[in-house]
């Protein structure tokens, strides 16, 4: 499949009085599939929105090469092709959902006011489409903030916290027009703290941490290594204990045991051999592995083995003071 | 061109909403409803004094709002990431900078033509005096000129100052070159000045923007005073401050499309 | 990634940075500083706030003339005169185009300085030329300033009639200059003794105002002005014949003219200073009609550039509000009725404008036909041809002229009544003065005839 996002070795560094040039995105090798809703992980500062904006052309990379849809980023026809949703937008409080459309419309030179409507009537907000931003509550405007990325029909959309702020209803509406995305054949890159949201919706992802992709890959494949929980009771420890399972643990409960052990192993075999001791299954709870358990573990671990200097920044405007 | 008019239509529409500015021109406005008040005052030369006051109130509100519209437009944009889903669209920076200029000097107009229209009103009431009135709008005309110089001023320096510092510069340009003029003409004609100041003088003349040439209201104000090709005068400062304009939109955006936002 | 810089935008660039330095230099700054600067390159420095000067250098000038000129405005009501001089000053360098700043700054000083007794302070006559001067050299396209000079010299100088004439004709060579105030040169003409100029100029205003009086459009004004002229001309062409000038020209006698022979006026005086700083004028002038003005002065032996009966009014160029404070100058007119004058002139409640510095005084007495009322010169004539005096004739002062002219002296101790004078009243007279004689006064008038055979 094409890459509808790849890049080479993108650096973008910063001077800093104290430290010298610093690395806020460090060698970076993204891959991202077209048609794939990808997500793009990592703690505060870590340099996510800084490859975003190189991504979209706002800022310039100080070395690599990064490509949008084949095109070398801040080709121009390529940002006809994609669209951006940032985190925490702020619309012209004065226009209405309607008039904004418009505006970012006749940026594409689109004029046609039924498909305007047709987009806020999607992201249903056809019925507000009168009233002005300032009268929207936090989940029209990223519903009006979506409405404006789908506006020249986008291959790529990236989205950078498309679900902050929201309750749980809204959340699941934009979880769903996300995926409706997907089946419509095209590409979403989502930047997302919601860790269950995107464990949901993504088909890969990458976990960034300190300008350095330390995982990417296949949600599937990153998440292996769940356990198996079977709670026992009326059998003794060493029963356990002698079945010799490897990385398996033992807890004593104030009645009964529980041994937890990595999902590979089959749990026919224990409760058989309780069974054969007469002894009671109280429960057989598998746990996955969840990606915040993924993401924790990435990002407490040392940093990658470059030994290259990283820098925690403020991401939201420019560069670092 | 498309997108520059977008952008600029969008900006005149955010603009005439700000709190700040719409205060400053009612403040504006209402001086000059009262100006005739203190032309009365004046038993002598009440014309005279008229004059001068309405139009001194039109200039003078007409740079506060040049300036406080402009200095915070473009770094206003950043702040609040709205520039970031216009420059994630087909958008040249340049074009974004055109834009959001040429929405500001439509503002800008919008708010002096209000003022305009209260002034001939006013003076009409006073006066009834059809050619005094159309000589009177020949200095709004030309404020217009110079304040969308100051506003390009503005533009420039905001690519790559923060509002504060912006607002300094600017109003330190505008007051210098208010000054370059009548301060240059006194070096010029002083027997006692070296002659290196004077080149100095000369190549700062040259090469600031003179907000002084726009100060076309003395004649106005004093209607017996004769002005020769007056029309020409006009024109030339007009062309003037385009090519001003030009240099600073285009400085402007030089820096801008160098700058990380 | 860098992003090149564009050929194209630099080449711009450079095209509007020459384009714009050419225009500022080539044309555009030398029409402003013509036609927009506020005049003589002065850079306002004194006299403003901080914040006024800011105002008035960043292009607000004219604001700030106005809102002091407001303030003036107050003043004038209040009565506080001296405080209107550096606002006058102030608002005439902001905007010298302000042309009734002028004019009213000319008035003011030149007319509202006075004592108690309503005498000017003549000391300021020379800062009111300046100013009027000033007021010209940056208006020079309009009639006003050239008229309201020329008005000076004429109607409160009222003396070296040639400046009042040579600013009359400026004014009158101006395009906007008022049709009804034309006819004032013709007056400067005959108070200059260029009467000839004076009849001619009013044959030419005459012939327009007919043409104007006859338009189909004429106004009610224009009627006025044609007949007003008619019969100033009638008038004028009457006494050229009366006083003999006709004559005169033609190189015939006066005889059997008003003028001949001349009347001797038979000036004398007494000064006596009856309290400190107060003198009182008593003598004799044998004119019986009422109009007689005889000028009075009292200065400083050394006031610099004095003059007889005066001083050299235009002596400066530049606008200085502060006159010679150290200096005394008083002037006033002796009206003659039945043949004598007696005046009092009190100067004690003014010492800043009589100060009595110097050590010695020059008391002066002044007549000039010119000045005359019509009834008296048609004895007189203009150039005194009709007047004598045995004892005070002058025909040196005024080149050209006949006037009275006498002069005594008196010291600072006489007028302050100090030391030997503080119990004894100093008296200086004529040598010619003689007491009057017992019921010689107002009941009985004694008629002589001007005209003697």
């Amino acid at each position: 499949m094409a890459a509808a996002i790849e890049t080479k070795q993108l650096t973008k560094s910063y001077k800093s009085r104290i430290h010298g040039r610093v690395n806020v995105v460090d060698a970076l090798d993204l891959h991202v599939e077209e048609g794939e809703i990808f997500g793009f992980l990592g703690p505060n500062g870590a340099g996510k929105t800084t490859t975003i904006k190189m991504l979209l052309g706002i800022i310039y990379p100080t070395s690599g090469e990064g490509y949008v849809l084949g095109k070398e980023i801040g080709d121009m026809e390529v940002h006809k092709l994609i669209s951006y949703l940032p985190e925490r937008p702020y619309y012209y409080e004065h226009m209405t959902g309607l008039e904004l459309l418009k505006f970012y419309g006749s940026l594409f030179g689109l004029t046609d006011q039924k498909q305007f409507e047709a987009l806020l009537e999607k992201v249903n907000l056809h019925r507000d489409m009168s009233k002005t931003i300032s009268q929207y509550s936090k989940g029209m405007q990223q519903r009006v903030g979506l409405a404006q990325s789908l506006l020249n029909d986008p291959k790529l959309l990236f989205l950078d916290e498309p679900t902050g702020g929201l309750d749980p209803i809204a959340h699941r509406e934009i979880r769903d027009l996300i995926l409706s995305f997907r089946d419509e054949g095209r590409t979403v890159f989502i930047s997302s703290h919601e860790l269950s949201e995107v464990e949901l919706i993504c088909d890969r992802v990458a976990i960034i941490n300190r300008g350095i992709i330390e995982r990417q890959g296949k949600l599937t494949d990153l998440l292996r290594g769940g356990r198996i929980e079977i709670t026992v009771d009326g059998v003794p420890e060493q029963l356990l204990k002698d079945m010799r399972i490897s990385d398996a643990n033992v807890r004593t409960l104030p009645s009964g045991f529980l041994l937890d052990m990595p999902e590979e192993n089959d749990p026919n075999s224990v409760i058989d051999a309780v069974r054969n001791q007469k002894g009671t299954i109280v429960s057989i709870v598998p746990r996955k592995k969840r990606l915040e358990d993924l993401f924790v573990e990435t990002v407490t671990s040392k940093p990658g083995s470059t030994g290259k200097k990283t820098l925690t920044v403020e991401e939201t405007t420019g560069a670092p003071k | 061109m498309r997108s520059i008019f977008s952008i600029a239509t969008t900006t005149v529409g955010e603009a005439i909403r700000r709190r700040v500015l719409l205060i400053i021109l009612l403040i504006g406005v209402l001086f000059l409803v009262v100006a005739p008040g203190l032309g009365v005052l004046s038993a002598r030369s009440e014309t005279t004094v008229l004059r001068g006051m309405m139009l001194g109130i039109i200039q003078l509100t007409s740079a506060v709002i040049a300036i406080v519209l402009t200095v915070y437009m473009i770094p206003n944009e950043i702040e609040r990431r709205t520039i970031y889903t216009i420059l994630s669209k087909p958008v040249q920076r340049w074009q974004f900078l055109i834009g959001k200029y040429l929405g500001a000097v439509l503002a800008l107009g919008l708010m002096m033509l209000l003022m305009t229209t209260v002034l001939v009103f006013t003076f009409w009431l006073q006066q009834r005096d059809a050619s005094a009135v159309a000589d009177l709008v020949k200095a709004p005309v030309m404020y217009f000129v110079q304040m969308s110089l100051l506003a390009a001023v503005a533009i420039f320096f905001s690519t790559f100052v923060s509002p504060l510092v912006n607002f300094f510069l600017t109003g330190g340009m505008y007051l210098l070159g208010s000054l370059f003029n009548p301060f240059f003409q006194t070096l010029s004609e002083s027997q006692g000045t070296p002659a290196l100041a004077k080149v100095f003088a000369q190549i700062v003349n040259t090469l600031l923007p003179n907000f002084a040439n726009y100060n076309v209201q003395n004649p106005i104000i004093n209607p017996q005073t004769q002005i020769q090709n007056e029309a020409a005068y006009y024109l030339q400062v007009t062309i003037y401050g385009l090519f001003y304009i030009g240099i600073l939109l285009v400085g402007g955006i030089l820096v801008f499309d160098r700058r990380e936002v | 990634m860098k992003r090149r810089l564009s050929p194209l935008l630099i080449g711009f660039l450079a095209l509007c940075l020459i384009g714009q330095g050419f225009l500022q230099r080539a044309s555009i700054f030398p029409r402003w500083v013509r036609d927009y600067s506020p005049g003589e390159g002065k850079m306002v420095s004194e006299g403003l706030s901080p914040d006024q000067m800011l105002f008035a250098l960043t292009g607000f000038r004219e604001m700030i003339a106005g809102i002091l000129w407001v303030r003036a405005d107050s003043f004038f009501d209040s009565g506080n005169y001296d405080a209107i001089l550096p606002v006058i000053r102030l608002v005439t360098i902001l905007d010298p185009k302000q042309i009734d700043v002028y004019a009213t700054g000319m008035w003011h000083i030149g007319y509202n300085f006075t004592d108690e007794e309503q005498r000017s302070d003549r000391r300021y006559i020379p800062s009111a030329l300046a100013l009027g001067k000033e007021g010209a050299r940056q208006n020079d396209k309009t009639y006003e300033m050239y008229f309201e000079t020329g008005w000076m010299w004429y109607h409160k100088i009222d003396d070296s009639y040639p400046n009042a004439v040579k600013w009359f004709e400026t004014a009158q060579q101006q395009k906007d200059m008022l049709t009804a105030r034309k006819n004032l040169l013709s007056n400067a003409y005959e108070r200059n003794g260029e009467v000839d100029k004076g009849v001619d100029l009013l044959y030419r205003l005459f012939d327009d105002a007919k043409a104007n009086a006859a338009k189909k459009d004429a106004a009610y004004g224009d009627r006025q002005n044609r007949d007003t002229l008619e019969n100033k001309l009638d008038t004028m062409l009457v006494r050229t014949v009366q006083r003999g000038y006709v004559a005169q020209k033609e190189g015939r006698p006066l005889t059997g003219y008003d003028v001949n022979p001349p009347f001797d006026v038979g000036f004398s005086v007494k000064a006596s200073v009856v309290e400190p700083r107060v003198i009182r004028f008593e003598g004799t002038w044998n004119v019986l009609p009422v109009g007689t003005r005889i000028r009075a002065v009292l200065k400083d032996a050394d006031y610099p550039n004095a003059e007889p009966a005066g001083m050299k009014w235009d002596m400066s160029n530049s606008v200085n509000l502060d006159p010679p404070r150290d200096k005394t100058f008083m002037q006033d007119q002796l009206f003659v009725r039945n043949r004598r004058f007696n005046r009092k002139v009190d100067m004690s409640k003014d010492p800043t404008m009589y100060p009595f510095t110097s050590d010695r005084y020059l008391l002066e007495f002044y007549y000039n036909p010119r000045s005359a009322p019509p009834h008296i010169q048609d004895k007189f004539s203009w150039n005194g041809e009709g007047m004598t005096d045995k004892n005070f004739l002058n025909t040196e002062i005024r080149p050209g002229q006949r006037v009275v002219y006498a002069t005594l002296e008196l010291t600072k101790d006489q007028i302050l009544r100090r030391g030997e004078w503080q119990d004894r009243v100093p008296v200086v007279r004529t040598k010619n003065y003689a007491e009057k004689a017992t019921n010689a006064d107002d009941v009985l008038l004694d008629i002589p005839s001007l005209r003697t055979k």
